[in-house]
């Protein structure tokens, strides 16, 4: 590679590597993920190729000044991480090796404390990416308690950049342009959200050398999750949910609750159902093809359609704020009285109608961090009997012994089963944990209950019907 | 703006189309629109939730209207609205005081018996008791602070129906642009504005003149664009929209993805479409010395030579520099103007370094003579003049 006179320069730019003076033909041919920017007369690639192409040139003994890294050694101020169980030090160790890579171990077996050690371990300016702004404002805490080191926090209308610092995905991709050199280790918590389309530019446009990917369930229905490979690195590590099974978590049933429609829901149901089985039957008469998707797209301009449409987001609300839900949650209320309990419902609307009913707690999407705090400290000292809860805790989010968790409604996905599990999963002495699931009989629900138990998670579960 | 989820886009041969609202097919939206505002203008102190649904009832029976529609309008009306969020707290600090008397009676069931002494309906009175108010009304504000349950502040508007229907049209088109690979612009004036709108929005450019003819191609993308299709520079594009449609003489390709699977279509448009930016238009002069200038020349000839504002874009890669005008002959040659206001010896040395970036052009200074400060030696030509500059000092530069 020739280069001019002022010597080729690698520059961090907008979440791409520019790499300067070095013209056109002179790079040629270029390695893979290169391409040469007309626009500015540079040669250009992902960010994330940094370590690839300052080895390809040490090993090709290309001088080159490397104005890219702007991460730091960090000083832990004080260290108090808790001793690692065997399979967390065989997990770090796998990691340390190839510096990059995806941990997989199911919810509730430590991964956090995996994080740590190897934060420990890399000393360097560290940026943990999480799901949602709890689990952001968990691993706060967490490096606080174990690092004692006061992270920033880039997310929820807040940006307190700092060397070490927490985010969320959906900030991470819109300030990866101007984050990306900032760190040399990148941590992404529940990593099987990172390859979204638009998500994945949280990984691309960074140029951080070390990298570790979090996850109990790495699959997606998509399949991108063989991307993680290249946004994140190799499967280092896998702990199988079988192998902790009843040692670190707890032994748990499944118990399924069918409810009925009361008479007028039922009537309301029916009637909804008739109208859009009448429709659709008419349109497949017509067109043999004709599927749900063809009358959502029909429904702008067609008012039939649209009632139809109405008709069937009508059924959903039935299912899920049925009232029947409401007194079988008070017969378990009574059941396990004095023991602590989670309530998972499908919608906001359902948690709030279940927290103004017994007056117990819900945590929603609009809670902020100071109740968020007071809410889970007051459920884990024992003041809260029940704590209600939508999406926010599917994941990660530290609810500690609950033994007793009801679902009445969600979504069918084997990842919200196996997050769900995790949540009462935590092994307490002898107990075995219980799973209760509340679904509208005869209806689409029982359908995504069946779903949801064809995940691993269920699998030599006892079933019982009360 | 709206978000991705309200936006109406349709894919035909290969065009995109976004939701439009036209006078000729969709009149009586000027009805829907006129209560629409009625409904926010009388408002105030309703909940969010309640606001949205008279916008739902308003389009109800409406047979053309999706719902995406639906909640554009209402985002729209939202995003011109301050609507008190319990910015101090007091709801998550009631909901504290009623879980935390309610706890020790857990569970609260709906008839008591000898193992649950505590029903629901006397728990609630006692609690309202110890707070010293109403159930009902600790159980409205108890969750206040919920985005639905917002209350309306202010509503400030927009002047009238024509003014939001025309908003929506753009508001669309824009969530359409979320899509957007690639921006193409041809244009004929106004380039200053254009390329400085899209730096602002933070864009990069390729500039092509088209043969022939007065006009550039301008394409417009982002940083990473280069390495791959992405939507990523989609907003970017959707915010230098109303700067653009405030301008004169310009048309446009948006070449948007159609799903993920790669397939694109194209969104064109030009002023022709009428969509109506609420920026007002650039300003065709910088001075009062340069509208003069252009007034006294007129659009004939003057020995040969034809006056055209903002007629070239001199670039090199991302530095560009649009001078004033542009002195066209019949025979072909072009000598570029740049008239000065203000300026220092600094200032004219920082402006010949620019001019030498693009070379092979001729340009012409014209510098006013008021201070005392002598103009540096320059490899440009330059013109004084004193109050206005004077057609005949530069026709006899021009020869």
């Amino acid at each position: 590679m020739h280069t001019t006179e002022q010597g080729a320069m690698l520059r961090f730019v907008e979440g791409t590597l520019v790499l300067d003076n070095v013209s056109r033909g002179d790079f040629a041919p270029a390695p893979a993920g290169w391409a040469w920017d007309g626009r500015v007369g540079a040669w250009r690639c992902d960010a994330s190729g940094y370590s690839r192409v300052t080895q390809l040139f040490t090993e090709r003994g290309i001088a080159f000044k490397d104005a890219v890294p702007q991460w730091q050694p960090i000083d832990w101020p004080y260290v108090s991480l808790p001793p690692l169980r065997p399979e967390q030090d065989r997990a770090v160790h796998a990691w340390l090796t190839p510096r990059r890579g995806v941990v997989v171990m199911p919810t509730g077996t430590g991964k956090t404390e995996v994080a740590l050690a190897i934060m420990w371990e890399t000393a360097v300016s560290t940026l943990i990416v999480a799901p949602v702004r709890d689990l952001m404002y968990q691993w706060h805490d967490r490096i606080r308690l174990g690092l004692g080191y006061d992270a920033g926090i880039i997310g929820d209308n807040t940006y307190n950049l700092r060397p070490v610092s927490v985010t969320t995905y959906d900030s991470a991709c819109i300030h990866m342009e101007k984050l990306g050199a900032l760190f040399g280790l990148l941590i992404f918590d529940e990593c099987h959200h990172l390859p979204g389309p638009l998500r994945r530019d949280a990984a691309r446009m960074s140029a951080a050398p070390m990298r570790l990917g979090l996850t109990a369930t790495p699959e997606r229905s998509d399949g991108l999750h063989m991307d993680l490979a290249d946004l994140v690195g190799p499967t280092v590590y896998t702990l199988p949910l079988a192998h902790v099974r009843g040692r670190t978590l707890a032994d748990y049933d499944v118990v399924r609750i069918p409810v009925h429609l009361s008479a007028d829901e039922q009537s309301h149901y029916d009637s909804l159902s008739g109208e859009i089985r009448r429709y659709m039957h008419d349109k497949v008469k017509e067109d043999r093809d004709y599927s749900w998707n063809d009358l959502c797209s029909d429904a702008g301009k067609d008012p039939e359609s649209r009632r139809v449409q109405k008709a069937f987001h009508a059924k959903t609300a039935i299912e899920d704020r049925a009232e029947e839900k409401l007194r079988v949650l008070e017969d378990l209320f009574r059941l396990h009285a004095g023991t602590r309990l989670i309530v998972f419902t499908g919608t906001n609307a359902m948690a709030r109608d279940v927290s103004r009913r017994f007056l117990v707690p819900c945590l929603l999407n609009h809670c902020r961090k100071k109740e968020r705090v007071e809410v889970l400290e007051g459920f884990r000292r024992g003041d809260y009997p029940v704590l209600v809860a939508n999406q926010v805790l599917d994941e990660g989010v530290d609810i500690p012994a609950a033994k007793v968790a009801v679902v009445i409604g969600g979504k069918g996905s084997i990842r919200q089963a196996k997050q769900r599990l995790g949540r009462i999963l935590r092994r307490q002495g002898d107990e075995r944990a219980v799973l209760y699931e509340v679904v509208c009989a005869e209806t689409r629900e029982e359908t995504r209950s069946r779903l949801r138990r064809k995940s691993d998670a269920y699998v030599r579960t006892s079933h019982r019907r009360v | 703006m709206l978000t991705s989820e309200q936006a109406i886009v349709e894919f035909e041969g290969g065009k995109a189309r976004p939701d439009r609202l036209s006078q000729l097919r969709h009149g009586h939206y000027l009805q829907h629109a006129g209560r629409m505002l009625e409904v926010y203008r009388e408002g105030v102190g309703l909940t969010r939730q309640a606001l949205h649904q008279a916008i739902y009832r308003i389009l109800d029976e409406e047979p053309d209207c999706p719902t995406r529609r639906i909640e554009a309008f209402c985002k729209l009306l939202d995003d011109v609205s301050d609507f008190d969020s319990d910015p101090h707290g007091k709801a998550p600090a009631l909901r504290r005081q009623v879980f935390r008397l309610a706890a020790p009676n857990h569970p609260l069931v709906s008839v008591r018996d000898r193992l649950f002494e505590h029903d629901v309906a006397d728990v609630k009175q006692r609690i309202a008791e110890e707070l010293g108010s109403t159930w009902d009304e600790i159980d409205r504000r108890l969750f206040s602070d919920v985005m639905e349950f917002h209350t309306l502040r202010t509503f400030h508007g927009y002047p009238d129906a024509r003014a939001l229907l025309s908003r929506y049209n753009v508001a669309q088109t824009q969530a359409a642009l979320y899509r957007a690979v690639k921006l193409t612009v041809w244009a004929r004036e106004d380039f200053r504005t254009i390329l400085r709108q899209a730096k602002l929005a933070r864009l990069l450019h390729r500039i092509y003149q088209e043969p022939a003819s007065r006009e550039y191609r301008i394409e417009f993308d982002g940083p990473a664009s280069v390495l791959r299709e992405t939507r990523r520079y989609g907003v970017a594009m959707a915010e230098f929209l109303p700067a653009l449609l405030a301008c004169r003489g310009w048309r446009l390709t948006a070449l948007l993805q159609r799903n993920r699977g790669g397939w694109k279509s194209r969104l064109e448009l030009s002023p022709r479409d009428g969509l109506q930016g609420h920026l007002s238009e650039p300003e065709e002069f910088d001075s009062g010395v340069e509208a003069a200038f252009a007034r006294k020349w007129g659009s004939d000839r003057r020995n040969g030579w034809q006056l055209i504002r903002e007629g070239e874009i001199l670039h090199a890669r991302q530095r560009v520099f649009v001078p004033d005008f542009t002195l066209q002959h019949e025979d072909g040659r072009e000598v570029l103007l740049e008239i000065v206001g203000f300026w220092t010896p600094e200032y004219l040395r920082e402006k010949e370094n620019t001019l030498r970036l693009f070379s092979g052009q001729r340009i012409l200074l014209a510098l006013p003579e008021t201070s005392a400060l002598k103009s540096p030696a320059l490899s440009i030509d330059t013109i004084r003049y004193k109050t206005a500059l004077k057609i005949k000092d530069v026709l006899d530069r021009l020869g």
